[in-house]
């Protein structure tokens, strides 16, 4: 097991190791220029090359990489260049922003979705409820994420005026860390929330469903029922079985949500990563989307390796070796 | 007087059920109409006593024993009644069910391969079985786990490991001591040792009498194996197509049968050579079995048997009503001893036009 564990992290680090090299080498052959943003503010030639100098722009592009890779290993990101500070001091913050949208609704999308795909592959085949769920979770799984923001926005911001349509918090608001645990910041964070709730509970009802379907007809169903438990524990059965492809898929569909989440954090304007990257991009900042994708790399390599352990602890039939 | 002590007292004295079967009807639905997997079978089951159903698969006679446990798939029509010490368990709520699963009628499963839950550990999915019906701790359950154990002769230590980590043959024997975890009434075992090789199943099969000796359960026993039947059981009934054709106690019918389709079931199994006697030949019945969605109108049996004649084809014969003394739904009873003598001549069977 220690063993498995230490060679899958070995593995890990050539991962990222790959991704970021790759990464790397996408950025400086794109044909524009990270200080044109700046040369538009009128600035010298002179400047110009005291800017690239500055960002280590100037050496072949072997001596920006291995300037680059010697960096990260000493955890130094470098500055941004936009922002004028440490990759860190600006991600920081917005990763927690981040989270506070991400993962109360990821978990609420994959609770929520699995106890209803238990729900739906308990009901009786061909009924209503099968034929009802199937259907509004397909359809919601083929909307865009973007899609579901706005209708959300259109119906319980503008409609309803019950939730405010964007940002994290009214403009007099509090800036502090105690910001965050105040009623104005769940108010703005509420719609977000259940936007990416949405977007990630119909795969989760689907794989939870199916699952349980194939599980009902097996023969240690039928031995669970006669001997006369409740049908919310036959149900578990079922349901504790299913849970092992749907772990398979969760944890590297959770890392991939957590970039797509980015899309629900431009229709809200919330300050998360995933805006700050798509504007890193479009400013040209190597060292912020770089850094960006890195940790993107990291949390996806990550993920899978926490599937395959966990996989282990659900399913008592798997040897590490 | 520990938990356990007084739960093992508590179970002790449940008495042995009586099972009373009469008329029972069971008829699947299926896309191209109802599917008559039973019709009008009656048998009695003594407190106590053993019974073997016997027939080929797809005879009806698991679908029997689905039915008394109320595991039928739902919309499955059921008529007659199943008198569990003289109440009718057909037809109950999964409610009223769970009063009477495993508390009084306990099942041990065919194919002992996939009827444990693979992710639990069988100490876990035979405590289920307890709690569920028991007010005691989780510690008590797990001792009386480890007794019945004992009882099918694994080593208690193994309760902690799962489905995977057993051979056939453990699973098997863990199965029966689950089914043995409430002392109920009443045990159904479905076709126990089908999936297992000759010696294993010889090893199951005494290992269930002895159970049996001490323990003085009722048995319905499932097999399409004449001769287990005829080891452990007191009352046999065979089916056919659904019916029961023949029933009575064991050792009569097995010497003497009645109806043609036990003849030729019991030239089916192979027979030790005799020295100095030519050997048995193993005689096949010819043809298959009816199909149930549009069952003939007379004798179910009459498209494969040697004997039918005309009237067999256009009547069916009277319905079993018993299974206590030995009859057979057959029209050619009082013939029977000649159809014997004709019924052990492989030509017999060979013979058939159609």
């Amino acid at each position: 097991m220690r063993g498995y564990v230490l060679r899958r992290l070995f593995q890990s680090v050539l991962v990222v190791w790959a991704v970021t090299s790759i990464m790397f080498l996408m950025f400086r052959v794109m044909p524009t220029d990270p200080t044109a943003m700046l040369m538009d503010r009128g600035m010298t030639e002179a400047a110009r090359d005291k800017l690239l100098e500055d960002w280590g722009l100037t050496g072949s592009l072997w001596d920006q990489y291995v300037a680059y890779i010697g960096n990260l290993m000493r955890g130094d990101f470098g500055n941004s260049f936009f922002h004028r500070k440490p990759v860190w001091e600006v991600l920081g913050p917005l990763i927690v922003n981040t989270l506070w949208v991400a993962v109360p609704g990821l978990l609420l999308g994959a609770v929520l979705g699995s106890g209803l795909g238990v729900l739906v592959g308990w009901a009786p085949r061909g009924g209503k409820t099968e034929r009802i769920g199937i259907f509004l979770a397909t359809i919601i799984r083929g909307v865009p994420g973007f899609v579901i923001g706005i209708a959300l926005l259109a119906v319980f911001s503008s409609a309803l005026g019950w939730f405010p349509a964007f940002g994290m918090g009214s403009v007099d608001a509090d800036q502090g860390a105690s910001r965050y645990l105040t009623l104005d910041f769940l108010h703005h964070l509420a719609l977000p929330l259940i936007a990416v709730a949405i977007y990630f509970l119909p795969e989760n009802l689907l794989l939870m469903r199916s699952g349980v379907v194939e599980n009902r007809t097996e023969d240690y169903v039928e031995l669970v029922r006669a001997k006369g438990v409740s049908q919310s524990r036959v149900a578990w059965h079922t349901a504790r079985n299913s849970l092992l492809p749907l772990i398979t898929w969760l944890f590297p569909a959770l890392a991939e949500t957590i970039a797509g989440i980015v899309v629900v954090e431009i229709v809200f304007s919330w300050p998360g990563v995933g805006r700050e990257l798509v504007l890193a991009v479009t400013r040209q900042d190597y060292p912020l989307t770089q850094s960006a994708f890195f940790l993107l790399a990291v949390m996806i390599v990550l993920a899978n390796l926490a599937a395959d352990l966990i996989y282990g602890k659900l399913d008592p039939r798997v040897v590490y070796k | 007087m520990g938990a356990l002590a007084k739960l093992n007292e508590r179970l002790r004295a449940k008495p042995a059920a009586h099972m009373l079967v009469e008329r029972l009807s069971i008829a699947y639905q299926t896309p191209r109409g109802p599917f008559r997997a039973v019709d009008d079978v009656s048998f009695e089951v003594a407190a106590g006593a053993t019974l073997g159903l016997v027939g080929e698969s797809g005879c009806g006679k698991s679908t029997v024993v689905k039915s008394l446990m109320g595991l039928l798939p739902e919309g499955t029509s059921v008529s007659g009644r199943a008198l569990l010490n003289g109440t009718d368990i057909l037809g109950l709520s999964e409610r009223a069910l769970s009063d009477v699963r495993w508390t009084k009628i306990a099942l041990i499963t065919q194919s002992a391969m996939n009827s444990l839950d693979p992710v639990y550990c069988i100490g876990d999915q035979i405590t289920e079985s307890i709690l569920a019906h028991e007010r005691v701790s989780k510690a008590v359950a797990w001792a009386r786990a480890e007794q019945m154990f004992e009882i099918v002769g694994l080593p208690g230590s193994r309760l902690t490991e799962f489905p995977h980590q057993f051979s056939g043959g453990m699973r098997q024997r863990a199965v029966i001591a689950m089914a043995l975890s409430l002392n109920a009434g009443l045990l159904l075992a479905d076709e126990p040792t089908t999936a297992l090789d000759p010696i294993m199943q010889d090893q199951i099969m005494s290992r269930i009498r002895s159970i049996h000796a001490d323990m003085r359960r009722s048995m319905i026993l499932v097999t399409h194996d004449i001769a287990v039947v005829a080891e452990t059981c007191e009352t046999i009934a065979v089916m056919y197509a659904g019916e029961v054709v023949e029933a009575g106690p064991t050792a009569q019918v097995l010497q003497n049968p009645r109806h043609p389709y036990t003849m030729g079931l019991q030239n089916a199994f192979p027979k030790l050579p005799v020295r100095g006697q030519s050997r048995m030949p193993l005689i096949s019945i010819p043809g298959t079995v009816p199909n149930l969605l549009h069952p003939p109108v007379g004798c179910r049996f009459a498209g494969r048997c040697p004997f039918a004649t005309d009237l067999c084809r256009s009547e069916a014969p009277a319905k079993l009503s018993n299974s206590i003394s030995q009859s057979a739904a057959c029209h050619y009873q009082d013939r029977a001893s000649e159809f014997r003598a004709i019924a052990q001549k492989a030509s017999t069977w060979r013979h058939k036009d159609g």
